[in-house]
């Protein structure tokens, strides 16, 4: 049996972040949703957060800054990308930094719910 | 034969006629040097018929100094009994000076008196070629010298004594011309035509001369060697500066050419930077609506399940669409990619299978895909994201060929679909060829099939092939294509093994 994990969506398109939301919540996971940088940085320090899917391109701060900021705090913060376009210096210093993967858009969800399923496990 | 009847003709006045029509004018003096006779022609030269000059003289009829000149030629003949022969100037009774050439006897009579016999000849004419003869010999930029058969030197022109170094003695000469045939056996003895280049004692430098010999009949059987020499220092001076000049021309027309080329890629390079970003922007728009909508129809999906509206084929639609969207995306960016290769050497070989594996399952099932690589772990440097765009760009295509894009659009089914993909090694190369037996393509596609924005697809953007090319290219390569209709396609991605030309086409 799977644990429920606290999942952290962090998207500044509404629809993308919502609606990944949804799908981890129809897997009875809980879900954050911030829509930039700043709000993921505020998130991870509110709540105990066990996986995270960030955007990369986002306004204020993005996706990769956020997480490098978020692992000077909290060294296991285990953090997946999705990119619409590879934003390749940004992703080689996401993944040097120890990110766990990255999705590009439009994500593949089985491949997704498969990283989810793995955390979970 | 009976002897014949002689009789000698010796009718005066047949006589006198006879000399009348001489090309040649006679004319006979007694001892004081008065006419007694002139005929025709010599009364033509003075302008006075016969009668009008017998009893008188030369300084009759002729200027003062002129007749002075007869008179004393005269007299010796008289005095001594010599045969003379002088050239004389005489002024005819027309006012013009002739040259003529006169001979003298001095004859006892039958009246055992003394007379002068005296015959002269018009040398205008001889006169008038030498002297054209000699003005050409003197004027003309070429030394020339006659030597006779016996090698006696009959004639050189000031030029070539000039060239002789100011010393036209026979000797002068004589050295000069061995000078001149050291290099050619034969010389001057045979017609020829050649260079040397000699130190020239009239020029104080080394020279090249241009050298024609010949042989010139002079007449009866005695014939003389003509040699003509030029100094043609000057002109192969001219020659070297025209063909230094003509070098450079090429150079600068080379120059010229790459400087335009060069511009050309720095405005495509610009202009591809700039497709480049706006592609960018546009994959990142669209691919996050996409990604929305992706998801959304997953979840209706999940909340319809097992409610049978029957809206599966609508959200199947949407989920193709979602797809080829993606596809159109990936394709634009690939052929918009500006950005430096990160090569590295790798065993391709490996790489290679695992990727055709990977990529395998995503094509249709009906697709035979047969790897024949002959790398022998050899390490070769490439950049693996970029070829694998371009392997990935090849198989779909092929694929597509044969078995269509599996969204129902094309009818065609090719029997036994196989993709060939193999990989090899030349000197300075490697190679990744991907082959396949499908429709194959004609010379006009052939023709079109590396331009951007060309498709044979109803759905395509044409920039597949251009994108692999781009990808080759940027490696150092070069992309072979071939192609029989009813037969297949075969694509060669040929790549430098040496990184330095890699790094040549990309810089």
């Amino acid at each position: 049996m799977s644990r429920q994990l606290n999942i952290l969506v962090v998207d500044d398109d509404a629809a993308n972040a919502d609606s990944l939301a949804e799908l981890f919540q129809m897997e009875n996971h809980r879900v954050i949703v911030a829509y930039d940088g700043v709000q993921a940085i505020e998130a991870f320090s509110l709540n105990k957060v066990d996986i995270g899917f960030f955007d990369v391109m986002m306004p204020n701060k993005n996706g990769v800054d956020s997480f490098m900021e978020i692992k000077a705090t909290n060294p296991d913060a285990r953090v997946y990308f999705m990119t619409g376009y590879s934003a390749d210096d940004l992703l080689d210093k996401a993944v040097a930094g120890g990110a766990l993967g990255v999705f590009s858009k439009p994500v593949d969800l089985s491949r997704l719910l498969q990283a989810v399923e793995a955390e979970a496990a | 034969m009976s002897a014949p009847a002689k009789k000698r003709l010796d009718d005066t006045s047949v006589l006198l006629s006879i000399l009348d029509h001489l090309p040649t004018s006679i004319f006979v003096k007694d001892e004081n040097l008065r006419f007694v006779y002139s005929n025709q022609l010599h009364c033509d030269i003075i302008g006075k018929a016969e009668e009008e000059l017998l009893g008188y003289a030369d300084s009759d009829f002729y200027p003062e100094d002129e007749a002075r000149v007869f008179t004393m030629h005269d007299r010796k003949v008289l005095d001594t009994g010599c045969v003379a022969v002088d050239e004389e100037i005489a002024t005819r009774a027309d006012g013009k000076s002739i040259p003529v050439l006169t001979r003298k006897v001095k004859l006892t009579g039958p009246d055992n008196k003394t007379y002068l016999i005296g015959t002269n000849s018009d040398m205008t004419d001889v006169r008038k070629r030498e002297n054209q003869y000699k003005a050409l010999t003197e004027t003309i930029p070429v030394g020339v010298v006659q030597l006779e058969e016996d090698g006696v030197i009959a004639f050189s022109n000031p030029l070539f004594n000039a060239y002789c170094g100011g010393d036209s003695s026979e000797e002068g000469i004589k050295a000069f011309i061995d000078q001149l045939g050291k290099t050619q056996t034969g010389f001057p003895g045979v017609s020829s035509k050649f260079e040397t280049e000699i130190f020239v004692a009239g020029l104080g430098r080394r020279s090249v001369i241009a050298i024609s010999s010949g042989w010139l009949r002079i007449g009866g059987n005695s014939r003389s060697a003509i040699i003509s020499v030029v100094d043609v220092s000057e002109m192969m001076e001219l020659r070297r500066v025209n063909e230094e000049v003509s070098r450079l021309n090429r150079e600068l027309a080379d120059n010229m050419k790459r400087l335009a080329a060069a511009q050309d890629e720095l405005v495509m390079k610009g202009r591809m930077e700039q497709l480049g970003q706006l592609t960018a922007t546009i994959a990142h728009e669209l691919r996050n609506p996409l990604g929305s909508v992706r998801t959304s129809a997953f979840l209706i999906e999940r909340k319809i399940k097992d409610k049978n509206l029957g809206i599966d084929v609508q959200l199947q639609r949407i989920n193709k669409g979602v797809l080829r969207c993606d596809n159109i995306i990936t394709q634009l960016l690939d052929y918009s990619r500006t950005r430096q290769l990160e090569c590295q050497s790798s065993d391709l070989d490996t790489w290679l299978a695992q990727v055709v594996e990977e990529e395998a399952k995503k094509l249709p099932n009906a697709l035979l895909i047969m790897c024949d690589l002959n790398l022998a772990d050899r390490l070769v440097p490439f950049d693996p994201s970029r070829l694998q765009r371009a392997l990935l760009n090849l198989l779909s295509n092929a694929s597509e060929a044969m078995l269509g894009s599996g969204d129902g659009w094309s009818g065609k089914k090719s029997v036994n679909a196989e993709i060939r993909i193999s990989t090899q090694c030349t000197d300075h190369h490697f190679e990744v060829s991907v082959a396949d037996n499908g429709p194959g393509m004609s010379s006009e596609v052939m023709a079109r099939v590396r331009e951007p924005l060309f498709t044979t697809k109803s759905f395509g953007t044409g920039l597949g092939i251009p994108a692999i090319e781009q990808i080759v290219a940027q490696h150092g390569g070069e992309l072979f294509i071939s192609s029989e209709v009813g037969k297949g396609s075969r694509f060669v991605m040929r790549l430098p093994l040496d990184q330095a030309s890699r790094n040549q086409a990309v810089g």
